[in-house]
């Protein structure tokens, strides 16, 4: 565990100074707050009081988390610094509870933030940070698992934006779009939001549904690694 | 002692080392010469376990905790300070609080401690990361063109780093371009071309093989007629 601590440190300084993850983080909650002051509550009911809160959670967890931790990976690969971790003998499963442990940690400060944007009472609260917060789990593994694939940050960007582009945009399409709902169904974030958007209702489908996603992530992850390890 | 035995790599149907076999003694600066695409990296790489090899046996002797590594592609991580960087490697090794400012100071980066990665000239993050190599007292240090591209002033003080290093008891495996750097260091080198050794022993009874012992030793003149290239 001292590895993992030491690589969430490191993570941790670096994601405070890089400027467009930073920009990324604010962008998705300053978005929800505006849209859900200035067009949800005046509407007087017509358009829920959640829905934006709903979206932009969903683009932030599908979107914002796995680039983060895409970037963060690729970065340390293409830079050669991975390479030096590994030869001091951080493990794969150390490097990737520093990593997305810091990805999950701020990630966690911003759906707190979304959580308080709903007008959520404590137990809907509660209700929306487990299941975000499960999407983030598997939004890190998506993450790590791109960030092992490609070989570069270029690479990298251009595996996980149309990937994360589904994940992220395809349950806001689904408000529009039954079919989509549909399709979309068996991946995390389509749950997450329709949990979010229906609070009161009960989870425990969606909830094994997000669960299932982060086994078959996990499994993606072990077999990646497996192939391709954390050689740079 | 760092042993290759018979070491054979293959990288698709190109043969980068061919049966590689070479002793380098503790406590001695060992020196790799040979010109670009010899295979003096992925000696290094085999020895650092980074690269497997198809064929043959290497030690090093030494456990990854008791090597240092400096590559040519720094791996620095160029948002963090000079500190910071060397503060996770000293998290890694649990070596003591003070260490990262004590090997700063030995660089010659005291100054920098608080400045970023990114911010530093070449010189100063070929220091940085030669203070990082070292930072755990390794038994085994293995430098990849350790000055190459450097004002001959900080490739002076790197030089004197590297003999006080194999002074104080540690085994220094170096590649380098450079002939003079090599006469001046080395204790022991050996000459690769296309995969093969062609030559090795200490600098002056490899001159004084090839009548290549003028005033000084001329290394040089030993790596054309050996090579058959003009030194880059």
């Amino acid at each position: 565990m001292n590895n993992a601590r030491a690589v969430f440190v490191k993570q941790l300084r670096d994601i405070v100074k890089n400027k467009a993850v930073l920009l990324q983080y604010l962008v998705m909650p300053v978005m929800a707050l505006a849209l859900t002051q200035l067009v949800a509550k005046p509407s007087g009911g017509a358009i829920p009081v959640t829905m934006f809160v709903s979206m932009f959670t969903a683009i932030f967890v599908g979107m914002v988390m796995p680039a983060a931790t895409t970037g963060a990976i690729a970065e340390d690969r293409e830079r050669g610094s991975l390479r030096f971790l590994v030869m001091a003998g951080v493990k794969p499963v150390d490097y990737l509870l520093g990593v997305g442990g810091v990805i999950l940690a701020t990630g966690t400060v911003v759906l707190v933030a979304f959580g308080l944007m709903g007008g959520l009472t404590p137990s809907q609260f509660g209700r929306f940070i487990v299941m975000t917060l499960g999407g983030g789990v598997a939004s890190v593994l998506l993450g790590a698992v791109v960030g092992l694939l490609a070989g570069n940050q270029q690479a990298a960007t251009a595996v996980v934006m149309p990937i994360s582009l589904v994940f992220g945009f395809g349950p806001m399409i689904a408000m529009f779009n039954v079919t989509t709902g549909k399709l979309l169904a068996p991946f995390y974030t389509m749950q997450m939001s329709a949990t979010i958007s229906n609070i009161d209702a009960p989870m425990g489908k969606s909830a094994l549904i997000v669960l299932a996603n982060i086994v078959v992530l996990l499994g993606l992850f072990v077999l990646d690694y497996k192939k391709r390890g954390l050689r740079a | 002692m760092i042993q290759m035995q018979g070491v054979v790599k293959r990288f698709g149907a190109q043969t980068v080392l061919d049966g590689v076999t070479f002793t380098a003694h503790d406590h001695e600066i060992f020196g790799l010469l040979g010109p670009s695409g010899a295979g003096k990296t992925t000696i290094i790489n085999i020895l650092t376990h980074q690269l497997d090899c198809d064929a043959g046996e290497h030690h090093i002797g030494v456990t990854s905790q008791e090597t240092g590594v400096m590559l040519e592609q720094d791996g620095l991580f160029a948002r963090l300070t000079c500190l910071d960087n060397l503060e996770l490697f000293a998290t890694i090794f649990a070596l003591p609080r003070t260490r990262p400012t004590e090997v700063l100071a030995s660089v010659g980066l005291e100054q920098a401690a608080r400045r970023p990665v990114s911010a530093l000239s070449k010189g100063m993050r070929q220091r940085l990361a030669l203070a990082r190599a070292v930072l755990n007292h390794p038994k085994v240090l293995f430098l990849d063109e350790p000055t190459s591209g450097l004002d001959p002033l900080t490739a002076r003080g790197i030089h004197k780093l590297i003999q006080d290093l194999r002074d104080d008891g540690s085994t220094v495996f170096l590649t380098t371009h450079n002939m003079d750097e090599a006469v001046k260091l080395c204790d022991h080198v050996i000459l690769l071309n296309k995969g093969t050794i062609v030559e090795q022993g200490t600098p002056q009874d490899i001159c004084r093989r090839h009548n290549a012992m003028k005033t000084v030793p001329d290394l040089e003149a030993v790596f054309i007629e050996m090579t058959g290239d003009e030194l880059e």
